[in-house]
């Protein structure tokens, strides 16, 4: 088992009320209003708190148009007093600590929220803030000795109710390629609605796992048994996995996601229909490659897949 | 990762008294955060759950690899020895006091008072003023000064210099088998080995020893434990009512103070602040060097900045030895097994001999302890090597070791004058079938067997004399 006793775990929430609004309205005891959502995430990170007292937690919300950093662990494992909650004598400080903020900033933020509603959420902000926070936490300033021998055990956790984006999927497909480098491992909840394509590639790429819930009032037991185990853990016990993912890419021309689509030989690009000069890149695609692919006058070159796992350099 | 050093403690515990402990959150808490991963997340598994879960299901729980299987029924094993768990009918469950504690614990809320009273801050500014003052780097400095108050008095085995601890504590020490009992009392082996374990495994094996007496003074344990567990979640820097505590625990307060676990301003005082050893009980991480690493990391510190706080110790292949410390404790632990040369404000020099590293030896010290110690405390600068202290330093220790265990004792008898032989051949199959012979000699027809053997050899020859007759 992993000597690293300390873990850090990046959630993100999904806070987009239209999607919540549509989610509290599903019938059939399936119903799962935002506030209970909150009160059982906030048990969630408690628990992952719990677990060892070095433990470390940030959160951040995508909300309409942007994203915010709800909380974080003060230092590294610093257990400064923190003035915002008064002390109780039947609460664990951190975990009080955690949720005052915690709940309070998703209402200051809620209320702000006006015009913005239909607007798409700021997820991929969220990603890349939870990924730079998580860079500056595994590399810290001031390397000590103590530190840099205790591991972290970054991961992340997407808390999903949105549908896809197709217009975010380069950023998305970039942040996946920055936490595999980080080697964070990206979890996904998809809580509400559709399975949602990138993201699902987001944990099949990184080695996490990707669960649509089934039974939505048993979140918590969900989020416990197949998110809080660190990953030396899942070496042992058996946490789902994705046998099929769907790798599909979205075109760079209209966004869409595309099943068969025509890659630029030069720089990869994706393209839903031959096109005469690759836009990214510029380059000319020759009349005669054009041709073999049943386009008249210019149009583009590329080999068609749904793999797109070649659509990007990995 | 070892298993932490209150679970076999814990383990010996009655169920009765494990159950009552299980009914503070605090003590849940606490006791959760002592587990090995995969425990812990049975036991979260379990939480949420209504129902006991089927033994059958659970199991499915794992990857079906034989390793994954192993580690999963140890681990039920220890849930199971910690009354955690409970098997009834092919089916598990979690003991019901603990989840209800645990839940309590992470979902807030309540009136069980486990977390302690804290004091109100506007009342505490209102009483005492100014000085209410009492800041995170005071209790530190404090609790790592008590601390440092034992260690220096084992050290220096009483030949007092500077402060000595309380009767308490030394009673502790004597009781431990850390000090001897004599007056004036000396550091034992044991006390050596303990001085050289890392500060956290002290800890818990002065509070494990508290315990120990604390069970013999007749002191209700349940108390003890859950006021143990209610420190360690404690807030750093804040300030706690005594008048919530039980009649035991504030006797233990007392104790504790001593060790520098809490810190109350007078004796008498009503409100009593935990440190950071005592808010640290349940982490893995060392509790005061890190405390004083963080208070200066802001500060970019030259290489061997802050002595204390984290490895100081250069060790070159030479067995030359060079500590960038100034802290007496470290120096008086270092001279345990190094033969010191010359002192500086900051440095000391010294060497790795085989003289200083027997007389260590001699003292119970151990080659494997002497290594860990300087690997534990080794400067940033070694670190980049691998192995952090080189290969020659490390055989060469083992090897002064192995020296001393060329010649081994074994008491027993010597068995000659045999008359014939078959006499001495017969005596000594027996023997050989007890497995009892360390040394034999045909030529001489003598053979050296154990003590514990000795009755059955000597009935077996006067056997044979009387039947041969």
């Amino acid at each position: 088992m992993s000597q690293s006793a300390q873990s850090h775990l990046t959630l993100i929430l999904d806070l987009s009320p239209k999607q919540w609004h549509l989610s509290s309205l599903e019938p059939d005891g399936q119903a799962l209003s935002l506030l209970s959502f909150i009160t059982q995430v906030l048990a969630f990170m408690n628990s992952h708190l719990a677990l060892r007292h070095e433990n470390t937690i940030s959160v951040l919300g995508a909300f309409p148009r942007k994203s915010v950093m709800l909380y974080s662990t003060p230092g590294a494992n610093d257990s400064g007093l923190d003035s915002t909650a008064p002390q109780d004598a039947n609460t664990y400080q951190p975990f009080k600590t955690v949720d005052t903020i915690v709940s309070s900033r998703i209402m200051e933020e809620m209320e702000s929220i006006s015009d913005s509603i239909d607007s798409p959420t700021g997820l991929v902000g969220a990603l890349s803030k939870g990924l730079c926070h998580i860079n500056r936490v595994i590399n810290p300033a001031t390397r000590s000795s103590i530190e840099s021998s205790s591991p972290l055990d970054p991961r992340m956790l997407i808390l999903s109710v949105s549908p896809d984006m197709s217009t975010s999927y380069i950023p998305i497909m970039n942040t996946i390629f920055a936490a595999q480098k980080l080697k964070v491992k990206i979890d996904v909840c998809k809580i509400f609605g559709e399975d949602n394509v990138f993201l699902q590639q987001a944990a099949h790429l990184t080695g996490g796992s990707y669960v649509a819930l089934m039974q939505r009032n048993a979140l918590l037991q969900y989020l416990v048994m197949c998110f809080l185990a660190s990953s030396s853990l899942r070496k042992i016990v058996a946490f789902p996995t994705h046998d099929r993912v769907d790798l599909r890419a979205a075109c760079f021309c209209h966004k869409d996601i595309v099943d068969i689509g025509y890659v630029c030989s030069v720089c990869l690009s994706i393209f839903c229909s031959p096109v005469p000069v690759c836009s990214t890149c510029r380059t000319k695609f020759p009349v005669k490659t054009l041709r073999r692919f049943g386009f008249g006058p210019p149009k583009a070159v590329g080999n068609g897949t749904s793999k797109s796992g070649s659509a990007t350099p990995q | 990762m070892a298993e932490h050093a209150l679970l076999p403690f814990l383990r010996a515990q009655s169920q009765n008294s494990l159950t009552r402990l299980y009914g503070r959150p605090s003590a849940c808490l606490s006791v959760s955060r002592l587990l090995q991963p995969l425990e812990q997340q049975i036991v979260m598994s379990l939480l949420w759950l209504e129902a006991p879960v089927a033994m059958a299901s659970i199991s499915s729980w794992t990857l079906p690899t034989k390793d994954a299987q192993r580690q999963w029924e140890a681990a039920i094993g220890s849930l199971n020895s910690l009354h955690l768990i409970s098997e009834t009918r092919g089916a598990i469950d979690l003991n019901p006091m603990f989840r209800a504690g645990l839940r309590t614990a992470i979902l807030g809320g309540g009136t069980h008072q486990s977390f302690g009273v804290p004091c109100d801050k506007s009342d505490k500014e209102g009483k005492d003023g100014k000085r209410g003052a009492v800041t995170i780097d005071f209790l530190d400095k404090h609790a790592s000064q008590k601390w440092e108050t034992i260690l220096h008095y084992m050290v220096s085995s009483g030949t007092e210099q500077g402060m000595k601890p309380s009767e308490g504590v030394l009673y502790l020490l004597r009781n431990g088998g850390l000090m001897s009992s004599a007056t004036p009392s000396t550091i034992t082996s044991k006390g050596f080995q303990f001085l050289l374990r890392p500060p956290h495994a002290q800890l818990w094996d002065l509070l494990s020893q508290f315990l120990q007496m604390s069970e013999d003074r007749g002191m209700d344990l349940v108390e003890v434990l859950s006021f143990l567990f209610m420190l360690s979640t404690m807030e750093l820097g804040q300030d706690y009512f005594t008048e919530f505590l039980t009649e035991t625990q504030e006797v233990m307060l007392e104790d504790l103070r001593d060790y520098g676990l809490v810190y109350q301003r007078k004796a008498k005082s009503k409100r009593f602040h935990p440190t950071r050893l005592a808010t640290t009980l349940t982490s893995s991480l060392p509790p005061l060097l890190s405390s004083s690493m963080k208070g200066s990391s802001l500060e970019s510190n030259p290489a061997g900045g802050t002595p204390d706080s984290q490895g100081f110790i250069i060790i070159e292949t030479n067995y030359r030895l060079y500590a960038y410390t100034d802290n007496p404790l470290q120096v008086a632990v270092l001279n345990l097994f190094v033969a010191l040369k010359s002192r500086f404000p900051n440095l000391v020099v010294g060497a790795l001999s085989r003289e200083s590293v027997k007389r260590a030896l001699d003292n119970g010290i151990t080659a494997d302890q002497i290594i860990s110690y300087l690997t534990t405390h080794a400067h940033p600068m070694m670190r980049k090597n691998n192995p952090i202290i080189s290969s020659t330093v490390q055989d060469q220790i083992r090897i002064w070791e192995n020296e001393r265990n060329r010649v081994r004792t074994e008491e027993g008898y010597l068995y000659n004058d045999f008359r014939t032989e078959r006499d001495y051949q017969d005596v000594l199959q027996y023997a050989r079938q007890l497995g009892m012979v360390v040394w034999e000699s045909d030529a001489k027809k003598i053979f050296f067997g154990r003590l514990a053997g000795h009755e059955n050899i000597r009935s077996f020859i006067s056997r044979r004399t009387q039947s041969g007759m």
